[in-house]
């Protein structure tokens, strides 16, 4: 059956095509659709592209996130002393909020789509199988970068309007980077955490159920193992040492017994800390019981790396076996 | 009185009524209940198996309520639409379960037997769990006849098989039908049930829309014009002839060689073509029916009814 | 005018096949969904039937370049499915048996960024995905939820999204899954049209024979994972040298008075098959029943039917088409 075809302009009129046409123009290769799709994930971290409802999460915790810096520059306008450090940030806050904020989220990136059996779908599109974690990935781990580092900016904002002179403001961007450069390995961590451990189940409840346990549960389990080494009793080392620029009352902490900081290898939140405090950072702690681990720290970030690897890996590999299916 | 009766029957959950004043007899033989989804078919044929109670109306199978009444399922078998099978079990294991829940004298006998009528003797050993979609339904068939039943419900027997396996089914129940059975089962598929039984009965929206033989009820439904499809050896004069006749509503050329000829009055066209080719000296080469086809009967049945939406 | 397949230069194969093997690990031998499948798809709409399961998801998963045979060669206009898998996704739609969309999105939101998956950029993605969602017929639904629709709509998304990256070869497995006859029906004409205006190869996997004689052009028959038989449909229904006369009442006397006239014919169910012997067959017939008054309901020469190749004799009578036809 024919389609209308479109004739001469005749003084009466013209019907015009509109029977099917084929697409010449480009076409994008396997770079560009990793990138739409880890943008569209990025997006859905924050619940765009799903309505209202799906918002109200990610903006919650955003604004949680933020009150700190808020708070911060609101005190110092009022002149007082800076309260809120860079690379601590406020840490219980911070990793509770987080934790809400991967474990509700992550699900959303991947167990949705296990859930509605959508990935033949892009399996049979021209990407590879590793292309779908890999933006998948890549969109989480920018999600929580702006959570974590957009109020740290802010702190630094706030801060900075209320700091006179070259040389103080020079400190303060001095403290700022390496607490942009902390909030980007937790990024990077709690993303590949969080989207393995989401992955693994297309029912979010479950998911989300499996990632706060996770979190919760290294982290009691590292809490336990570190009571236990305390009654132990403290052991010698160094004196207490000065708290640096930008940073809220140190905890100054006795030198730390071996045992103790090996229960600090069983939870992301204390390998993190402990990495951050090996790598340079200010001593403040979560809570005040993740303890300075010296040199040890070097083991700490081997465990984490193994650790994010570990959790890359098997989120691709679970993509892998789910191409077949 | 052998068979199953329904007298107006009606079954409804709260304001939702899935079966809505039905009266049906169904005998021996093969019968097609046909419906789209959600007309009613499962819970007619869960209702006659005993698991539903009606709410309103009487149900008989051989003149005795199914209804808390347990000794019906020595003469009764259900094969259920969902999969109700344990997959560790292997087929034969899973027979002469059935067997032994019917406490027959001599389970092994009728296990041999049952197997041998569906033609699963060969996978008989393996577990369910290897089973394809159609075996599966064929052992659940196996053990819905193990204890012999003279009546045999299937609820959407044949969804997911492939040609072969459908065939096969069919035949056998068709077999079982001729031996006198009461065979009853559902479809939405009506390529299906064009092939296997005669009688059917139809049901939309809970309601019984017609039963019998389809190409009777197309014959009842005079409000349509009938429809064939004429190929001679000149469709022009043919036409001429035709129009010119009081039994022909319409008469069109399709372009493919042949004449499109509605009629009012199926009777008077079909005792006047022949004599009306030989008067015109024209030769016929095909005459069909169109839309006496399952497909078209029911596709009227259901379009009275408001639109099931697409 | 339909448009003619967009053809490779020298491709007269869509699909093509060479003794495809694939055995799964598993159980003694392991299961074997292939088994030396060798077949030629041409262009136009191609039903493939009777592979149900194991057979029909590992052929078109090893025709997608997801997986790898365990011998022999596939290739899809040409390409070859091991080495060039990506190359042949960007020009093949594929849409799946079972449910999965997400019900939580709109059609129009999810065709578009399935069309931005298929490698189109953002502008073209949204503009395509409106002609895709106008094609198979989804006006103001378009802009509601996926969850709200009914099965005939989910149908037709799937449908829209497979051909939204302006594919050259559609599979479509089980298209008509789920649907009613009216639905159904709807399918069935949209694929036509796709595979008759759009100058779209088309392969569809059906265990319904009655759609697939309706809108295929040539039928692939698989069985036991090896090739049962591959040809067009107008060879699988030829017509055969049997007439088939159905008259409403008097079939006894109309086969009397054709007996007497030099025919030979068998009763069958409700009709007479009569054997051609040539033109003259025909006006025997039509003066028999005009001569003898009866009601003519039916004149036809009997077809085969795909559902031969499942059956171990042809109508039940026992006898093979041919045979009845030789005598």
């Amino acid at each position: 059956m024919p389609a209308d075809t479109t004739t001469g302009a005749s003084a009466a009129g013209v019907i015009h095509d509109l029977g099917y046409r084929g697409y010449d123009g480009p076409r994008l290769g396997r770079a560009q659709i990793t990138r739409a799709l880890a943008w569209h994930s990025f997006r859905s971290a924050f619940g765009f592209g799903r309505g209202a409802k799906a918002k109200i999460l990610p903006v919650i915790t955003f604004v949680a996130m933020c009150l700190p810096a808020v708070a911060n520059a609101i005190a110092m306008a009022q002149g007082n002393q800076q309260l809120v450090g860079y690379s601590a940030y406020q840490p219980v806050l911070r990793d509770l909020v987080m934790m809400i904020f991967v474990a509700v989220q992550a699900p959303e990136l991947v167990s949705r789509d296990l859930r509605s059996r959508v990935l033949p779908l892009y399996f049979a599109r021209p990407i590879k199988t590793g292309d779908y974690p890999l933006a998948k990935y890549l969109g989480f781990t920018a999600a929580c970068a702006v959570m974590i580092e957009v109020p740290l900016l802010l702190l630094y904002g706030g801060s900075v309007v209320s700091v006179h002179g070259g040389a103080a403001v020079w400190d303060q961007t001095k403290a700022l980077l390496p607490g942009l450069l902390a909030g980007l390995m937790w990024a990077v961590v709690l993303a590949a955490i969080s989207l393995f451990l989401a992955s693994l189940t297309g029912r979010r409840a479950f998911a989300t159920g499996a990632v706060a346990i996770f979190f919760l549960g290294t982290y009691t389990l590292a809490e336990i193992l570190l009571q236990v080494e305390n009654h132990a009793g403290p052991g010698p080392g160094p004196g207490p040492q000065k708290p640096g620029p930008g940073q809220s009352a140190a905890f100054l902490a006795p030198p730390v017994p071996m045992a103790e900081k090996i229960s600090g290898l069983f939870s992301p939140f204390t390998l993190f800390d402990g990495v951050r405090m090996w790598l340079g950072g200010p001593r403040t702690t979560v809570a005040e019981n993740v303890l300075y681990p010296g040199g040890f720290g070097a083991v700490y970030a081997l465990v984490l790396i193994i650790a994010l690897a570990a959790c890359l890996a098997g989120l691709f590999a679970r993509y892998r076996k789910a191409r077949l299916s | 009185m052998s068979g199953i009766q329904l007298t107006n029957v009606s079954r409804w959950y709260g304001n939702v009524v899935a079966v809505n004043d039905i009266t049906m007899s169904i005998g021996p033989g093969v019968t097609g209940l046909l419906g789209p989804n959600g007309a009613g078919k499962s819970t007619i044929l869960h209702m006659i198996a005993g698991f539903l109670a009606t709410s309103k109306g009487t149900l008989t199978v051989n003149g005795k309520p199914t209804w808390e009444n347990p000794d019906v399922y020595r003469t009764l078998g259900l094969v259920p639409e969902r999969d109700s099978v344990y997959a560790f079990l292997t087929g034969e294991q899973f027979v002469r379960a059935t067997a032994k829940l019917h406490k027959l004298p001599d389970p092994d006998a009728a296990t041999r037997r049952a197997i041998e009528m569906t033609e699963m003797a060969d996978a008989a050993g393996r577990r369910i769990a290897t089973y394809s979609k159609g075996m599966r339904q064929r052992i659940k068939v196996a053990a819905a006849l193990v204890h012999d039943p003279e009546i045999l419900l299937l609820d959407e027997p044949f969804n997911g098989m492939d040609p072969r396996q459908r065939l096969h089914m069919m035949d056998l129940l068709g077999k079982l039908g001729a031996e006198g059975r009461v065979i009853l089962f559902s479809s939405h598929i009506l390529e299906e049930v064009e092939k296997l039984s005669g009688t059917i009965q139809v049901m939309v929206a809970g309601r019984l829309a017609a039963s019998g033989d389809f190409r009777a009820i197309r014959r009842l439904m005079t409000s349509r014009p009938h429809v064939f499809n004429v190929r001679s050896s000149d469709d022009r004069r043919l036409a001429a002839a035709l129009v010119g006749r009081p039994y022909t509503t319409a008469v069109e050329f399709t372009g493919r060689g042949s004449l499109q000829v509605r009629t009012s009055d199926f009777g008077a066209f079909c005792a006047q073509i022949a004599i009306l080719a030989r008067e015109n000296g024209i030769a016929l080469r095909e005459l069909l029916p169109t839309d006496e086809s399952l497909e078209s009967v029911f596709g009227y049945l259901v379009s009275t009814q408001p639109n099931q939406g697409s | 005018m339909t448009s003619p397949p967009r053809a490779d230069a020298g491709d007269s194969a869509v699909i093509e096949t060479a003794a495809l093997s694939k055995v799964y690990p598993g159980g003694p031998g392991g299961v074997t969904a292939l088994d030396g499948l060798t077949v030629h798809f041409a262009p136009g709409i191609t039903g493939l039937i009777g592979a149900n399961g194991a057979g029909k998801s590992t052929l078109i998963k090893i025709l997608l370049g997801l997986l790898v045979p365990t011998k022999g060669m596939a290739k899809v206009f040409g390409r070859d499915c091991v080495k060039d898998g990506m190359s042949i996704r960007q020009i093949v739609g594929y849409m799946p048996e079972h449910d999965c969309l997400p019900g939580d999105v709109s059609a129009t939101e999810f065709v578009t960024h399935m069309g931005r998956m298929s490698g189109l950029p953002a502008t073209a993605a949204r503009e395509r995905a409106a002609e895709s969602l106008r094609h198979v017929g989804l006006h103001e639904e378009r802009y509601r939820q996926i969850g709200t629709y009914s099965t005939g709509m989910k149908q037709r998304v799937k449908l829209a999204q497979a051909l939204v990256g302006d594919p050259r070869l559609l599979l479509l497995d089980e298209p008509t899954n789920g649907l009613d006859p009216a639905g159904r029906n709807a399918m069935l004409e949209l694929i036509a049209k796709i595979g008759e205006e759009f100058g779209i190869s088309i392969v569809v996997a059906s265990h319904l024979l009655g759609e697939i004689e309706r809108i295929c052009d040539q039928l692939v028959a698989i069985e036991a994972g090896r090739l049962l038989r591959a040809d067009t449909m107008d060879s699988f229904t030829k017509a055969s040298q049997t007439l088939v006369v159905e008259v409403e009442d008097g079939l006894a006397r109309l086969a009397d008075e054709l007996t007497r006239r030099g025919l030979k014919p068998r009763a069958y169910q409700r009709s007479l098959l009569v054997p051609i012997g040539g033109d003259d067959t025909y006006d025997a017939v039509r003066d028999s029943v005009a001569d003898l008054g009866l009601p003519l309901s039916r004149l036809e020469r009997r077809r085969h039917q795909v559902e031969e190749l499942f059956r171990d004799d042809a109508d039940g009578t026992g006898m093979t088409l041919e045979a009845a036809d030789a005598g």
